[in-house]
């Protein structure tokens, strides 16, 4: 289970402050496929990396599964993003000197999987994606659609119980939107917990619940 | 580990443009520093090896040289001083020479011209042997009206270049040219290019003179120099009533003259890699830093899925100490093909034999130079980036 505490979050821009995220209390149970929505600049990708612990509160706290991530060491974050969530973000974000298979590989490289292992899981998680015929592509060499599939696989490298997608279909067109969804509805019938940022409605009327964000809050 | 190695060989060949121009950028100063100092080395190797060559040799003159360029004649050596020396122990050979200006003539021009005389076997190992000679042969005991002439009276002097069997007329006499010499390097032209060369008999006949200019004495040990040559000075002092009439110069004090000169080929020498290495050290620094830096954002992403800091810091680590050893080795072999080419046209253009010294440690400090330089200055943006929050890096480029 996820809960954050009176989350805020401040950023600098320039000399002017801004608070990107006001106190935030949100409970997301095991196994629950939540949406949040909103327009650009609410806050939504901010609690969603605060979330996925890539950044640090102002204040408050996020708890994962009882633990305050904010006690945690660099290597604590570390471990928690690697093990327990798997991250998606809108721009992809493959390593481009990688191909596909190396790229769902890296996660289990940096957890200290033997080499076997690692080969033989991403080959399975890309054929469970629809890219078996795809693995040794490059990034470049994959349509954004691909790219956000072998990136679902990255995600999932590490079986995490957490996958965090940030507006994941936001840089392809609405059929493959639609099959991502597809494929993050799957893993949430899997018994995944499954988040994600949109300010598509459609796309969040895949989840099962949805929360609305609005400078920095979240509304009821 | 390797894993690692696998995923940093990966990362650098597929990089193929960006890791050439990084290799490149530090092999361009590493080479600098090799082939400098290779050279430099070349150099000194090449003067003292010159001035060593002649370190049994004693140069007796009938005056004394006062600071840096000047000589005050005092008068000149006879016959006897010459059979005199031949008492002192420990010399193998004495060469008596004479030279003065002449008035020298070819095809009606006249041009004043040093004329210098001595015994030819003395003077053919001092000159010929060094320096060599272009055209024609060198001067035997029975020729007496034959001459040798130095690169600059052949080419220089006259409107007309001389060639061997051309006449001259030396002081009303007429000579024919039966050698040329080769020009001389930096330590010969200034005895060879502008002269004449006599027997020791035509030269006292031409220039009208029994004077005994220059002596030249060579020693069976090379440590007795010093002591040889304080007899002599007392030898020919006494002929001539005087405390310093004879000024006998071993090679030895040559060199100690000439200390000033290494002084500064050191300081030149130390200079320059100096210089070489602040250049060769800010160029690895630029492009290591360049290449890491625009890396920021996969640095990023590998935090963002799960990597700890370390594991980033120790890839880009391996990364850099890839590249910087490929670029510091690219470096030293590019230097030592550079250090040749340029002995080899510093040895043209000086007429000195001056070949490149490629010394181990040389290039054993290229290399650590290289990879020192490299990784630490890939570690700085490497930490500085593996330090940001995950979102931050990944929000570069």
């Amino acid at each position: 289970m996820i809960h954050t505490e009176n989350l805020s979050k401040t950023y600098m821009m320039g000399d002017v402050e801004v608070q990107a995220l006001r106190a935030v209390d949100l409970e997301i149970k095991d196994g629950e496929f939540i949406a949040i929505i909103g327009p650009s600049g609410s806050g939504k990708s901010t609690l969603l990396n605060l979330i996925g612990c890539l950044d640090t509160p102002t204040s408050g706290a996020v708890f994962i599964d009882g633990i305050d991530t904010g006690k945690l060491s660099e290597n604590g974050l570390a471990e928690i993003r690697r093990e327990k969530i798997g991250f998606i973000f809108q721009q992809f974000n493959l390593i481009h000197t990688l191909n596909a298979l190396e790229n769902v590989a890296l996660p289990m490289f940096f957890a200290g999987v033997g080499r076997e292992t690692r080969i033989k899981r991403a080959d399975e998680l890309l054929a469970k994606v629809g890219l078996g015929d795809r693995m040794y592509h490059k990034p470049s060499e994959l349509s954004g659609g691909q790219q956000q599939r072998v990136a679902i696989a990255r995600a999932l490298s590490n079986d995490p119980e957490v996958v965090i997608g940030d507006e994941p279909t936001g840089n392809v067109d609405t059929e493959t939107g639609n099959a991502i969804m597809g494929i993050l509805k799957g893993l949430n019938r899997d018994g995944r917990t499954i988040i994600v940022v949109t300010h598509d409605a459609e796309i969040a009327a895949y989840a099962g619940r949805t929360k609305r964000m609005r400078d920095g809050r979240v509304l009821d | 580990m390797r894993d690692k190695f696998l995923l940093a060989f990966r990362s650098i060949r597929e990089r193929k443009a960006r890791s050439i121009l990084t290799v490149l950028g530090i092999a361009v100063g590493i080479a600098a520093i090799v082939s400098l100092m290779s050279v430099g080395y070349g150099m000194e190797e090449a003067i003292t090896g010159e001035l060593t060559g002649m370190a049994d040799m004693i140069s007796v003159m009938p005056g004394e040289i006062r600071g840096a360029h000047s000589y005050i004649e005092k008068g000149s050596f006879t016959d006897r001083d010459v059979s005199d020396l031949q008492r002192i122990g420990g010399i193998k050979e004495i060469s008596a020479m004479t030279y003065d200006a002449a008035e020298v003539e070819y095809r009606n021009e006249n041009v004043p011209i040093f004329v210098f005389g001595g015994d030819t076997k003395e003077l053919e190992g001092f000159y010929v042997e060094p320096v060599g000679l272009k055209e024609g042969r060198w001067l035997r005991e029975n020729d007496y009206k034959a001459c040798v002439i130095g690169d600059r009276v052949a080419n220089d002097f006259f409107d007309e270049v001389i060639h061997v069997n051309d006449k001259l007329v030396i002081n009303s006499d007429k000579f024919i040219v039966v050698g040329v010499f080769e020009k001389g390097d930096m330590l010969y032209s200034n005895d060879v290019d502008s002269n004449i060369f006599l027997t020791l008999r035509a030269a006292k006949e031409v220039l009208q003179t029994d004077e005994i200019k220059y002596i030249i004495v060579r020693v069976y040990k090379i440590e007795e120099a010093e002591r040889v040559a304080e007899e002599i000075e007392e030898v020919i002092n006494d002929n001539h009533g005087l405390d310093d009439f004879a000024m006998a110069m071993t090679m030895g004090s040559m060199i100690e003259m000439m200390d000033d000169i290494f002084n500064i080929i050191q300081g030149v020498l130390v200079g320059i890699a100096a210089i070489a290495l602040i250049v060769a050290s800010i160029g690895i620094m630029n492009t290591m830093l360049m290449s890491v830096m625009e890396r920021t954002h996969e640095i990023g992403v590998m935090k963002a899925i799960g990597a700890k800091s370390r594991d980033v810091l120790s890839l880009f680590l391996l990364e850099s100490s890839i590249v910087s050893l490929v670029g510091g080795v690219t470096g030293c072999v590019v230097g030592v093909i550079v250090a040749k080419v340029l002995s080899f046209l510093g040895s043209t253009a000086s007429g000195l034999e001056i070949a490149a010294i490629v010394k181990p440690e040389v290039l054993l400090a290229g290399i650590a130079v290289a990879v020192i330089v490299g990784v630490l200055s890939g570690f700085y943006p490497a930490r500085k980036a593996s330090r940001m929050s995950p979102v931050e890096a990944v929000r570069y480029g």
